[in-house]
């Protein structure tokens, strides 16, 4: 069911394209706390999820093209995004650290609709589910990976078990996720 | 790099876990590779539905970032387009072209905070109820109209039809920006059309939301304006207007 909110995202984003303010900070209020979520619990710090979270929306700003409306939610793209990012500090380990529009700000910091944080709070609901249903290697190493930035092969040390082993099970776990969740109904998030 | 090999890797690929010879030789293939991007597409939703969750944003994060926004020149070639794959089917007209390459703030202003409306009563359509696009579903509006109507320091507006003078909406607002729609005796429209809710600053429409093309009771929020001289309902093409296109047909003062 890919739908209409997945269009006003991309509306969003070619307003962005035409250096509209408001449409970034649009897209902040609607996606800086998922953004910043993300980049906390790889960093485990928030001033260095400030940093990420930053560069995020000005990657946005810079390059609007990057995203991609036919290869998945905006949400979901700007969540790679994070995590790319978080990872690639976590993993070079130097855990480093007016003009604004009225209107601009005035968006941004609006409250968070309370339709989004229930519709986000249902999504989580079924990934906790389905995370729940994996066999626990599977989930142990995708939740390595994952929150932990590691890559596999580093998963597989740690598990003490082969690397080829750790790839498949990353993989067959997310594969059986996905059925999951595509079950629940849940395509994407902010679908 | 075999397909089988990049196949392999698209679960560690998708949570960011590959690095080295075989992250470059897996983008590569990527390039060639539809097959292997459709399923990574699958799985990068997967993973961000895993990260997905939101936290509250720290205070004058906004600002900094605004604050690094560089600045655009007039003569400066935009950046190119992204590819709207279903831009066909957006309700929304894009905010007119005009000759100047200066952020629109103002018609932005109004387009996303419509678009955000109608986003509103989707998630709930897909996730809760069958929303009609509409603002009036979203949940439990009548027991918090009720409570709105007895809070301290609401303001009850009475939206009046231009033409006949005869009571046609009653919206109720809350000191905190948040609003209903009371009750409503305007007539059904057309399928394809649908009430628009829009709060007049100054000059300036502000789209508070869609009411649908029989309004009950419905919440909104006015956080997109500040202060409002009008409440004002018009019929726009069902999907909303950034803005509106048609006649006020009821108009009320705030």
């Amino acid at each position: 069911m890919p739908s209409i909110d997945e269009v006003s995202d991309a509306q969003l984003v070619t307003s962005i394209a035409r250096y509209s303010e408001v449409a970034l900070a649009e897209c902040y209020r609607r996606h800086g706390g998922a953004v910043f979520g993300l980049a906390k619990r790889v960093l485990h710090n928030p001033a260095d999820a400030e940093d990420v979270t930053q560069e995020i929306f000005l990657r946005l700003w810079n390059q609007p093209d990057r995203f991609d409306p036919a290869r998945g939610s905006l949400r979901s793209f700007l969540l790679a995004q994070a995590h790319g990012r978080a990872v690639d500090a976590v993993r070079s380990s130097s855990s480093r650290r007016q003009r604004e529009s009225r209107d601009a700000l005035r968006t941004a910091e609006a409250a968070y609709d309370l339709q989004r944080e229930v519709w986000d709070l249902a999504v989580a609901d079924q990934v906790s589910h389905a995370l729940g249903e994996l066999p626990e290697e599977e989930r142990r190493a995708i939740e390595l990976a994952y929150f932990d930035g590691r890559t596999y092969r580093e998963v597989a040390q740690m598990l003490n078990q082969p690397e080829g082993t750790v790839k498949s099970r990353i993989r067959n776990g997310m594969r059986r996720m996905r059925a999951v969740l595509a079950d629940a109904g849940v395509r994407g998030v902010d679908a | 790099m075999t397909h089988d090999e990049a196949s392999d890797l698209l679960g560690a690929y998708a949570l960011d876990a590959v690095d080295g010879d075989e992250f470059t030789e897996l983008e590569e293939h990527l390039e060639t590779c539809p097959r292997c991007r459709a399923e990574l597409d699958d799985l990068r939703e997967v993973a961000a539905a895993m990260g997905n969750s939101v936290e509250p944003v720290p205070e004058g994060l906004w600002s900094q970032i605004a604050l690094r926004l560089p600045d655009r020149q007039e003569d400066e070639e935009p950046p190119p387009m992204p590819r709207l794959a279903q831009e066909a089917r957006t309700p929304f007209r894009a905010p007119a072209a005009g000759t100047t390459r200066r952020r629109r703030v103002m018609v932005s202003t109004i387009g996303t905070i419509a678009v955000a409306a109608a986003s509103v009563a989707v998630v709930l359509g897909i996730g809760l109820v069958r929303a009609d696009n509409k603002v009036s579903n979203l949940q439990a509006a009548s027991p918090a109209v009720t409570a709105a109507l007895r809070a301290p320091g609401h303001q009850l507006v009475v939206l009046d039809s231009s033409t006949s003078k005869t009571q046609q909406a009653k919206v109720v607002v809350l000191p905190s920006g948040q609003g209903y729609l009371v009750s409503s005796a305007l007539p059904s429209l057309d399928k394809g059309r649908t009430y628009q809710l829009w709060a007049i600053e100054g000059n300036q429409p502000v789209s508070l939301g869609l009411l649908g093309g029989s309004p009950g009771q419905a919440a909104f929020t006015m956080a997109g304006a500040t202060r409002p001289t009008h409440l004002s309902i018009t019929a726009e093409p069902a999907g909303g207007s950034v803005f509106p296109t048609g006649p006020i047909i009821a108009s009320g003062t705030v």
